[in-house]
């Protein structure tokens, strides 16, 4: 309940403010948002397993944001970023569908 | 008796007890941070409760969110922006497109001016050509050029003992007689004028031969005095015949028969008469019609 909030607080507060964002930060803009996608997804299915944690919500949802910048921001300075970006994104990706499928799973009871 | 060892095959190489497994199921098994199993066996073992989402899970999706939201609105923002780029870059090549055509049409209209242009230049270069041409012609008819050719110079002088001057009228005489002769230029020229230079009169349509007191005066301003030299023009063969047939000629061979005036007539190979001094029309004009 209290994370819905959270979510539905920053999406209007950002949609009020619409803060402008440093140019070199946009391209990794879309990297972080899967990241932090696949941080909620995670804490979502740790949530309903009932071994949901504050302080590892936290790490890994910050970790998992610097990382993907980071290994993307590398990539760029060695001339393969986009490389880099696709393996990132199929890797988060395949984890926030099986977490996904977990997710229905408690929910569905399937 | 030495122990023969016999060389026994080495035993086959244990399989991992753990066989790697793939990379998608590596990751698929592990989808989870496993620091959330990890933490909740601690607080299993030291018997605490489950902690329920705090302030901290509010922050970190009110950080989620807002990244959201971002991410939305900058992609939000190019979209339309490289789009109207576009719909813009369209239609300037468009419109240059249109410039070029007309630009082309005007360079094809241009070369036909440019050729039809030059036609009619080629035209009145031929046209000026014939008309320069014929100006020269009706200059030397009219003495407006120096004239050069073949013809006839004439020395006639008072009579050696003074019994007889040369006058006005015996001048005009011999040049009436020389153009009815068939002369096409005719100057005269007096030698003892030495103060007026050497050059000759040139006789045109509005010259006049006269006396003035005791010298005969040309063109109304050159006064002559004798010899006079007369130089004419003409076919140098034909001339002197012509010219003694003529009522001049005649009235010149009583003048040097009777009164004993000098008269010599020689034929020239080459004659050079300068143009007139001045033939400007004042009054005259061509009437309306021939313009």
């Amino acid at each position: 309940m209290i994370a819905g909030l959270g979510l539905l607080i920053g999406i209007v507060l950002g949609l009020l403010l619409q803060p402008q964002v440093p140019l070199w930060m946009e391209p990794y803009l879309p990297i972080a948002v899967v990241a932090a996608l696949d941080a909620v997804f995670g804490a979502l299915r740790a949530f309903l397993d009932g071994i949901f944690d504050d302080k590892v919500f936290v790490v890994s949802f910050v970790s998992n944001v610097l990382i993907a910048a980071l290994i993307v921001y590398l990539g760029d300075k060695l001339g393969v970023g986009g490389q880099l970006a696709t393996g990132v994104i199929v890797v988060l990706g395949i984890r926030i569908f099986s977490n996904v499928a977990a997710i229905r799973r408690h929910i569905f009871h399937a | 008796m030495p122990a023969r060892t016999t060389a026994r095959p080495a035993p086959p190489r244990p399989t991992p007890a753990t066989p790697i497994p793939g990379l998608l199921d590596h990751i698929t098994a592990h989808s989870l941070d496993e620091d959330y199993a990890h933490v909740s066996a601690q607080r299993a073992a030291a018997a605490e409760k489950p902690v329920k989402p705090g302030s901290a899970a509010l922050v970190v999706m009110l950080l989620f969110g807002l990244l959201v939201a971002i991410a939305g609105i900058r992609t939000a923002h190019n979209a339309p922006a490289s789009q109207t780029n576009h719909a813009e870059l369209v239609t300037q090549v468009k419109a240059q497109s249109a410039k070029v055509d007309a630009l082309r049409r005007q360079i094809d209209g241009l070369q036909g001016d440019i050729s039809s242009l030059q036609g009619q230049s080629a035209q009145a270069a031929a046209e000026g050509q014939s008309l320069s041409t014929q100006l020269t012609r009706l200059g030397v008819l009219a003495g407006t050029v120096p004239v050069q050719g073949p013809g006839v110079r004439i020395v006639v002088d008072d009579a050696p003992d003074g019994s007889a001057h040369v006058k006005d009228t015996d001048l005009q005489l011999l040049v009436n007689g020389l153009w009815q002769a068939g002369a096409e230029a005719i100057a005269i020229n007096g030698q003892g004028a030495k103060t007026f230079g050497t050059a000759p009169e040139r006789l045109t349509s509005l010259s006049a031969i006269r006396e003035a007191g005791s010298a005969i005066t040309v063109n109304y301003h050159r006064s002559l005095s004798p010899p006079y030299v007369i130089t004419a023009i003409g076919n140098q063969n034909q001339l002197p015949a012509r010219f003694s047939n003529t009522s001049g000629g005649q009235a010149w061979f009583d003048l040097h028969a009777v009164f004993g005036l000098r008269f010599q007539m020689t034929p020239e190979e080459s004659l050079t008469l300068p143009a007139a001094h001045r033939l400007s029309l004042h009054v005259a004009t061509t009437p309306v019609t021939l313009r």
